[in-house]
């Protein structure tokens, strides 16, 4: 089966096998309400350069993604409840400015708010 | 690569994604060559729609000084800046938070190679600020009564008589200066912003008073930081003219304050123009002048048509050249109580104290057409511009600096929707939004 960027919604995620989450072509990351990593697949992993198991736990905002967090990003997801938006980023993966487009997911009664990163 | 080498570069990349610091390096031109997660939260938000690649261009809106600091730099190495200042926002946010600052610290590391951090020092920047309005608050109570020297000063301007704490201050006798142009005692700085002696009595005597604050020399020649208040004389009988008063003080300052580091703090590294601190700090005062004596104050926004093209077609040295030239013409254009800032990349400022809208357009006009007249000459020939104007006048419903910041950038828009080249200008309907 076939998941898009664009089209995989939080309910395919969260139902989703880690294994199936590390053979997407994006990277897929799951932020608990604390905004602590939950789920980083082996995609992700890859770009950024880091093992799954050091970025588990650890708060994504912080300690992983500071460039995401300003208004454009991270403030969405203190501000939006309900948010299915792709925003086009500049990251720094491994120190590069490296342009992708993010999807910030995100539902009330869902327990895990998804970033998708595609390059 | 081995196992423990692997977890190494990891752990190196682990510690620059937290670092909470930014961190960039990047060529003499700007590209970015390294960046840390840090450094893109600061500066992605400001970089519009301008290319993340590149520093200078992300910065372009807020600090274009960096890179002619970098340009100008005469050594193939060594510090450039050290804290920097980046005032990123122009007033305070809407949510009522401070406006954001940054620090920059940028090194050289040779030909082709420069290194930058960035950090958020809003709060502290915020913290002085409260710290000094609260310093001078305490400092004019402690001052000694008797450090007041007064001069009784004739309609048209001439000394008629000083008291004994001016000989004092002044290191003259009262006797040398009687018969004197208060001008030719009272020293004020020319250039953007300030008001000569003769504006100030003018503004004295449709006001009341009115305050001012510079280096004064004393006889001996040294210098000392002289607060001055100008207050209109009660009249001596129904038919003469209203002579005023000048109470001057002596407030000590730290000599360090040299010329030197003024500059660099208030003024444009490129153009000479004010810079967005100072802009806004003189903005700030003058809208405290409007709301407390209701003198009207206008502001024009200018923006150069098209100048990314100059810039593409020439290289940024001839840019650079323009944007210069520009600001010569402008201030010797304006009035010398008119205050010429650049607020970024080709945009700029005029702020007019005791101007009407319908001056103010008239004088963005005045601009426009020497604008339009200019012909810089270049290697490639010649170079000519035209440049966009908004005006707005400050009124009871933009009560803040960023309310008539904006109404002006309404017009400007509206200039460069009609065609560019051209001058809008409207007074804002005292309806609050």
């Amino acid at each position: 089966m076939f998941h898009a960027f664009d089209e995989i919604d939080l309910g395919g995620l969260a139902r989703m096998p880690l294994e199936d989450l590390d053979r997407l072509p994006f990277g897929v990351v799951g932020l608990d309400s604390e905004k602590l990593v939950v789920v980083y697949n082996a995609t992700e992993a890859g770009m950024a350069g880091l093992a799954r198991d050091s970025v588990i736990g650890l708060p994504f905002f912080d300690a992983v993604a500071q460039c995401m967090n300003n208004f454009m990003v991270a403030q969405r997801f203190e501000d939006e409840a309900e948010l299915d938006e792709i925003v086009p980023y500049v990251l720094t993966l491994r120190m590069r400015p490296t342009r992708v487009r993010l999807r910030l997911l995100a539902t009330p009664d869902a327990p895990l708010q998804y970033i998708l990163i595609e390059r | 690569m081995d196992a423990d080498l692997s977890r190494e570069h990891e752990q190196l990349l682990e510690f620059l994604y937290a670092c909470p610091v930014g961190l960039v390096e990047f060529d003499a031109m700007g590209a970015i060559t390294m960046i840390n997660p840090h450094a893109m939260k600061h500066l992605l938000p400001v970089a519009g729609m301008r290319d993340p690649g590149n520093l200078f261009a992300m910065l372009e809106g807020c600090a274009p000084e960096l890179r002619n600091l970098l340009a100008d730099y005469p050594k193939e190495r060594g510090g450039i800046c050290e804290g920097h200042r980046i005032a990123v926002d122009m007033a305070a946010r809407r949510s009522g938070k401070d406006p954001k600052v940054l620090a920059c610290t940028m090194i050289k590391l040779g030909p082709n190679r420069a290194m930058a951090t960035f950090s958020d020092i809003t709060v502290q920047v915020a913290q002085e600020r409260r710290l000094k309005q609260s310093e001078s608050w305490f400092g004019s109570l402690i001052a000694a009564v008797n450090d007041y020297a007064v001069l009784s000063i004739s309609a048209d301007g001439v000394i008629e008589g000083a008291n004994a704490a001016f000989a004092r201050q002044n290191g003259c006798a009262a006797g040398d200066v009687t018969g004197v142009p208060l001008d030719q005692i009272v020293s004020v700085t020319p250039g953007s912003g300030v008001m000569t002696v003769a504006d100030q009595l003018r503004l004295a005597e449709r006001d009341g008073w009115y305050l001012d604050e510079s280096w004064q020399v004393r006889g001996t020649g040294e210098r000392y930081w002289c607060q001055r208040l100008f207050a209109v004389r009660p009249e001596l009988d129904d038919r003469s003219a209203p002579g005023f008063f000048v109470v001057l003080r002596d407030v000590t300052r730290d000599a360090s304050d040299t010329s030197d580091l003024r500059r660099m703090l208030l003024f444009d590294h490129l153009t000479g123009a004010a810079n967005r601190t100072h802009f806004l700090q003189l903005f700030e005062r003058e809208q405290r002048r409007w709301r407390d004596a209701r003198q009207p104050l206008s502001l024009i926004l200018l923006d150069v048509d098209h100048f990314k093209s100059v810039n593409d077609a020439y290289g940024h040295p001839t840019g650079d050249v323009v944007l210069k030239q520009l600001t010569q013409l402008c201030s010797a254009t304006l009035r010398p109580s008119d205050l010429f800032a650049r607020l970024g990349g080709e945009e700029f400022a005029v702020l007019l104290p005791d101007t009407a809208l319908m001056q103010a357009v008239a004088i963005a006009d005045r601009l426009r057409e020497a604008i339009e007249a200019l012909v810089i000459p270049v290697a490639a020939g010649a170079v000519r511009i035209t440049a966009s104007f908004g005006c707005a006048t400050a009124t009871d419903a933009c009560g803040t600096v960023d309310g008539l910041i904006e109404l002006a950038d309404v017009q400007l828009y509206a200039a460069k929707h009609g065609g560019r080249n051209r001058v809008h200008g409207q007074a804002h309907r005292s309806v609050e939004a």
